[in-house]
């Protein structure tokens, strides 16, 4: 039977009828319109459907939307603000840390989530925040480095 | 080099912005208004006969509004090369591996469609599986295809110069076995498509693929569609690597429920589908004989590869080829033998991936000079530098060098690596290693027999002056395609990168043959480049009309027109100009006529500002039996040094360090030429590490996941250092060629020579495992 | 694979309320707590609940409280946690260690101290150090509450003594005494998001800060059907200065009492080989660590 859940997703309250076993990826693809979060496994293996929830970063294929009733939501679509990208995605533009773009916004909210924790994050740890997100294109190399760059560090 | 202000720069991609919000739509973010899901369903058998398909429980079943079975595909074959159709859309006689498909339905959900494919009953008569390419070929086994009784698909013999007769005439000779696992492309979107049949008989299939062109051809064949009927788009894409260059049946699956309800239909794979149906990196069994002068002088190679094919031929007539051509480059060789062999298997069927059938007989080769090197007591990079083309060259089987910066590459990286500080004098423990490799900027020839062009191009300008639309058929998959043809346009043209829109992937837009073979910089490219060439000629050639100078007298650059001989009086057109633009408050000022007025004025005179452009190659070498595989009108080059750590007690490889040089003729965006090597270079280290789908005895992929199927992760890929040389490409569009495959030629082998440096073992068998590299090591105490 | 099998919902406010629940509802019925297990379990097609009941909300499950000098963690607190938490990094070092290379940050966002424990697969993390560590878990139902060691509390591969109606609810730790010192060394492919090889949680306990071994425990995971200790490399480190050949000889024994199997991530060969190198090198860590204390 469906669950009447209330979704605070990019700011904006959602109040939505879901069945129990409906994920919070299939929700803000299907019934949201969200269609940034991705799937690219559906088990938690490649963080194509990251998302930020209640300030952690969680793959979104594996929480059951019942169970994110109630909860604070950034998505890939909440990122910028209107025109203007944030630093992340700046420098993720600038720095060319984009090929195919599926694995982007995933990324993205790691390498911003991060930043909001630790905003002077070593180039290690750069590479700890972002080793639950997988990417067949680029080799992670120019990611690195545009989360460094929006991170303010000197160029190496 | 010639300096250029849009190309050879490090321009932000068109699509970054549209990728980095989330605004970019992926084929299984698309949703039609009433639309249906598709589900099909797969054998679990690897080899059987089918008895019997009862789908009248799933057709009856609410929801369901299709169900469809070969009896209602038919039975045309289809494939990748004509000379190899054997695929249907849907099993009729027999299964041929675990994944094949049998039947799909459409439904108003995936839950109901799904339910509905549990509940289709198949009566089957198993058969022995072949799982293993050997027990294919051994007598007696049963034919997996009637026209292969011998399960070998397809079989090269090939020789240039006399391998034999060249042996007896060097000083050392030696003979190395390597094999590597089946692999997969792994990308980080799964397959998908949305197939829309409308009322007017138009099919429009939207789907994520590397070659609309392909696919389009096979939709109309398989279907009966008449030609004209069928539109193939390719919404963004998220990755592709080769396994998505072809059709598949979940697009044939998906048109056919589509014309049959007349809805559209949408169908994607999950990801364990996504590792069944494959068509992706074959197993090689390599067999290698290389002679040598005792000076190093490489004299010849015989090469024998058996490869195993799965059940289906799909990219693997050319693979067969490229396992063999692709070593005749970037050393001189004069003799060289090939006998491949590509054999059906019961299992997921194997096809293209990232250079092609190249990469593990590059690895094999170049881990064997290095031992030969050993042998001749020569350093690695110095024996390679003695032995390397230059431009001009030929190889055995007629591939023309026009130009190879091999040398510039492996000297790149024996600089930049500090190769001499290390090589020799690194603990135990940490090791040095190098490699070179080649590729083809495109193949030669279309998969099917043709002389159509292999790229063609539109450029529309807007009536208003304001915009540049280039149309083209070619794939942006994430290689960057969109963004350096964009760079080509407006630096042919004249104009700004920005003034430039440019639409792609449609097969509404013109011909092109796709992203694979690393063919569309080059070939795409050339024919961008001839459509912008021509349209700045026909606006030049208005002006001319209207100012009375001759055209050779001006050009178009930065968006502005250039007058080579002094100034001229341009204030009468720009006088006409404001004057249509009454009630607008910025008009055109300045001394330089805009390209926006020149356009409007030359839309005035003509109605219509339109250029094309269609590229084929020239004739291309080689008269001899499967020379179109590996012929093309260039080649990239590279050269790599990698580091690498062994835990000696417990076999664990790490990669410290990368450094690659690529060839790529002339760079358009310096940005996504590193990425592209950064990304061949990822890769080439998963292949190498971590990388091999693993079936049980039944013929079962028991990895079909990302956990298990391992690519590297963030921590596991080193700071890796590009250098792109550019040897100006006579061939290529500004001397452009390609850098998207020819990149992961050197990586697994730079990686098995360093491994070889720091630990003392050979390993000839992929993925090097810890595991792997522990038992080498304790057979080496012994 | 991707579709979730239908189920019913509940999400009790309270502990009682959620007991009550368990106690009707029985083996039909499955806590959810991370899902990074039963999720991916479920749409594999694995298991099929008709219920799944969720309790992080519940009050008390989700924090940190001292308990007799050592630490009670409610089971629902997530891995994330047990690396970020200062007292947990300083005291309870081994169960960090371990913490910090579960999964990805992604799954240690979601997954759970308790889930991780309760799902028993022989290869997962963090039980071997909590054996190391001497835990206990505390299990409660309607009719009350029991303390159960966790040295007891493993039967097999996904098989533990919990029964259908009952709710972990914290992990009891004791304080290490002191000149105690640990290490959890854990074998992979990759350097993220995997399972085991073989794996290996050593805590050591010296007499003094240069004294003889007072206490010894090596916990092998991913090589037997559920985490063991390796007994008599324990018993033949007692009472002995803490030597590299004592060490030695020590990782040698351990790697004769483990029965690993070839599987999908190694050969049973070569687990035994790893399981003598990373007793060695865990012992050397603790050792170390536990001079330093």
């Amino acid at each position: 039977m469906k669950k009447l859940i209330t979704l605070t997703i990019n700011k904006r309250s959602y109040e939505l009828a879901v069945a129990p076993n409906k994920t919070l990826a299939q929700v803000l693809r299907e019934e949201l319109n969200l269609p940034g979060t991705k799937i690219g496994c559906g088990i938690g293996d490649c963080g194509a459907c990251t998302v930020i929830l209640d300030g952690r970063t969680v793959n979104s294929c594996l929480v059951l939307a019942v169970q994110a009733n109630g909860s604070e939501i950034t998505t890939i679509e909440g990122v910028a603000e209107g025109q203007n990208l944030h630093p992340v995605q700046q420098a993720f533009v600038d720095h060319g840390a984009i090929q195919c773009g599926f694995c982007t916004p995933g990324m993205v909210l790691s390498a911003k989530n991060l930043l909001d924790r630790n905003p002077r994050p070593t180039e290690s740890q750069i590479r700890e925040a972002l080793s639950g997100n997988l990417c067949r294109c680029t080799g992670y190399q120019k990611i690195v480095e545009a989360v460094r760059a929006a991170s303010g560090a000197a160029k190496k | 080099m010639k300096k250029y202000s849009i190309i050879n720069t490090r321009l932000q991609r068109v699509d970054a912005r549209a990728k980095v919000t989330g605004d970019a739509r992926y084929t299984d973010d698309l949703s039609m208004p009433d639309m249906l899901y598709g589900a099909l369903l797969q054998s679990p058998l690897a080899h059987a006969r089918i008895e019997k398909i009862d789908t009248s429980k799933a057709k009856k079943l609410f929801g369901v509004s299709e169900v469809v079975t070969a009896e209602e595909a038919g039975l045309v074959k289809f494939g990748v090369s004509p000379a190899r159709y054997d695929e249907t859309i849907f099993c009729s006689d027999k299964v041929r591996y675990i994944g094949d498909e049998i039947a799909a339905v459409a439904a108003v959900d995936l839950e109901t469609a799904l339910e509905a494919i549990s509940m289709i009953k198949v009566d089957y008569e198993e058969l022995p599986p072949l799982l293993d390419a050997f027990d294919a070929i051994r007598e007696g086994a049963p034919a997996i295809h009637d026209d292969f009784p011998n399960n070998i698909g397809a079989e090269v013999h090939q020789e240039f110069g006399d391998v034999e007769e060249a042996f007896k005439t060097c000083d050392y000779v030696r003979t190395d076995k390597f094999i590597n696992k089946k692999q997969d492309g792994a990308f980080l979107e799964p397959q998908s498509c949305v197939a829309v049949y409308d009322f007017n008989g138009n099919l429009t299939l939207y789907t994520s693929t590397q070659s609309p062109h392909y696919v389009q051809r096979t939709l109309a064949m398989v279907l009966g569609l008449p030609i004209g009927k069928v539109r193939v788009i390719k919404p963004y894409v998220g990755g592709g690597f080769g396994p998505k260059a072809a059709a598949n049946t979940l697009e044939l699956a998906a048109c056919l429920l589509s014309i049959r309800t007349g809805r559209p239909v949408k169908m994607t794979f999950t990801r364990e589908q996504v590792f069944w149906h494959s068509r992706a990196r074959h197993q090689f069994f390599h067999e290698l004989t290389t002679g040598v002068k005792k000076d190093g002088t490489l004299v010849a190679l015989k090469n024998t590869c058996y490869l195993d094919g799965g059940a289906y031929s799909s990219f693997g007539i050319a693979t067969i080829y490229y396992a063999g051509s692709l070593l005749g480059a970037p050393y001189k060789l004069p003799n060289m033998k090939y006998d491949g062999y590509r054999i059906y298997t019961n299992k997921p069927a194997n096809g293209a991936q990232r250079g092609h059938g190249g990469v593990a007989a590059r690895a094999a080769w170049e881990q064997q000079l290095d031992i030969i090197a050993g042998e001749l007591g020569m350093d690695p990079v110095d024996f390679r530098l003695k032995n390397i083309m230059q431009k001009g060259d030929v190889t055995c089987n007629d591939f023309n060098m026009s130009s190879l910066g091999m040398k510039e590459c492996l000297e790149a990286v024996k600089n930049d690596s500090g190769w001499t500080k290390k090589k020799g004098k690194l603990p135990k423990g940490k090791g040095i290693g190098v490699a070179c490799g080649f590729f083809v900027s495109g193949a030669g020839f279309p998969i099917y027999r043709s002389e159509t062009f292999h790229a063609t191009a539109m450029i529309k300008v807007s009536e208003d002056g304001g915009t540049v639309n280039l149309y083209t058929a070619s794939a942006e998959i994430g290689q960057g395609s969109d963004t350096i043809l964009t760079q080509i346009a407006a630096e042919a043209l004249g104009v700004r990168y920005d003034d430039v829109r440019i639409s792609s992937g449609d097969t509404d837009f013109g011909i092109d043959l796709g992203a694979y073979s690393s063919r569309q910089t080059l070939m795409s490219g050339h024919a961008v480049k001839q459509a912008a060439e021509n349209v700045k000629q026909q606006i030049l050639e208005v002006l001319s009309g209207k100012l009375k100078i001759p055209i050779q007298d001006m050009d178009i650059k930065g968006g502005v027109i250039i007058f080579k001989k002094g100034k001229v009086d341009f204030s009468g057109l720009r006088a006409n100009y404001i004057k249509e633009h009454r009630g607008w408050t910025d008009p055109p000022a300045g001394d330089y006529l805009t390209f926006t007025e020149a356009a409007r004025i030359a839309y005035l005179e003509k109605g219509v500002v339109v250029g094309g452009g269609a590229y084929k190659p020239g004739e291309l070498g080689g008269k001899y039996k499967g020379a179109a595989v590996g012929t093309s009108p260039a080649y990239g080059c590279s050269a790599q040094v990698v580091e690498v750590t062994v835990d000696m007690e417990t076999g664990k490889v790490t990669v410290d360090n990368m450094t690659d040089a690529h060839d790529c003729g002339f760079a358009i965006n310096r940005t996504n030429v590193e990425g592209q090597m950064q990304g061949s270079l990822s890769m080439g280290l998963g292949e190498a590490l971590f990388e091999e789908i693993k079936f049980d005895n039944k013929g079962r992929v028991i990895n079909p996941t990302f956990g298990e199927y391992r690519i590297p992760t963030s921590l596991d890929m080193p700071n890796v250092k590009t250098i792109i040389i550019e040897s100006d490409e006579p061939n290529g569009p500004f001397g452009a060629k390609e850098v998207g495959e020819g990149a992961i030629m050197p990586t697994i082998p730079a990686i098995l020579n360093a491994i070889y440096d720091a630990a003392g073992v050979r390993i000839s068998e992929l993925p090097v495992t810890s595991e792997r590299v522990f038992m080498a090591l304790k057979k080496n105490k012994k | 694979m991707h579709l979730l099998p239908g189920f019913e919902y509940y999400e009790p406010k309270e502990i009682s309320e959620a007991c009550k629940l368990l106690s009707e509802l029985k083996a039909s019925a499955k806590i959810i707590a991370g899902g990074t297990d039963i999720l991916v379990n479920m749409k594999k097609g694995l298991l099929i609940p008709r219920y799944l009941v969720g309790i992080s909300r519940v009050p008390g499950l989700n924090g940190i409280e001292p308990e007799n000098g050592g630490i009670s963690i409610g089971s629902h607190l997530i891995v994330a946690k047990l690396v970020e938490f200062e007292i947990i990094r300083k005291k309870y070092s081994l169960l960090s260690k371990a913490a910090a290379v579960l999964g990805s940050p992604l799954i240690r966002n979601r997954a759970t101290i308790g889930g991780n424990i309760i799902t028993a697969r022989p290869a997962a993390d963090l039980p071997s150090p909590l054996l190391a560590m001497g835990a206990r878990v505390k299990l409660k139902n309607k009719r009350g509450e029991r303390e159960v060691s966790l040295d007891a509390f493993f039967k097999g591969p996904g098989q533990t003594v919990i029964k259908p109606d009952e709710i972990m609810t914290k992990i009891v730790i004791d304080e290490a005494p002191p000149f105690t010192g640990g290490d959890y060394l854990k074998l992979m492919h990759r350097r993220s998001l995997e399972i085991a090889i073989v794996a290996v949680a050593t805590r050591i306990t010296l007499d003094g800060p240069n004294g003889l071994v007072k206490d010894a425990r090596i916990i092998l995971s991913a090589v037997a059907p559920r985490a063991i200790h390796a007994a008599s490399a324990e018993k033949a480190l007692i009472g002995e200065r803490p030597t590299v050949k004592l060490f030695e000889k020590a990782a040698a024994i351990a790697s004769t009492e483990c029965t690993p199997i070839d599987d999908i991530r190694g050969g049973a060969e070569y687990r035994c080989a790893m399981v003598e190198i990373l007793t060695k090198r865990t012992l050397t860590t603790a050792c170390k660590e536990a001079k330093g204390k």
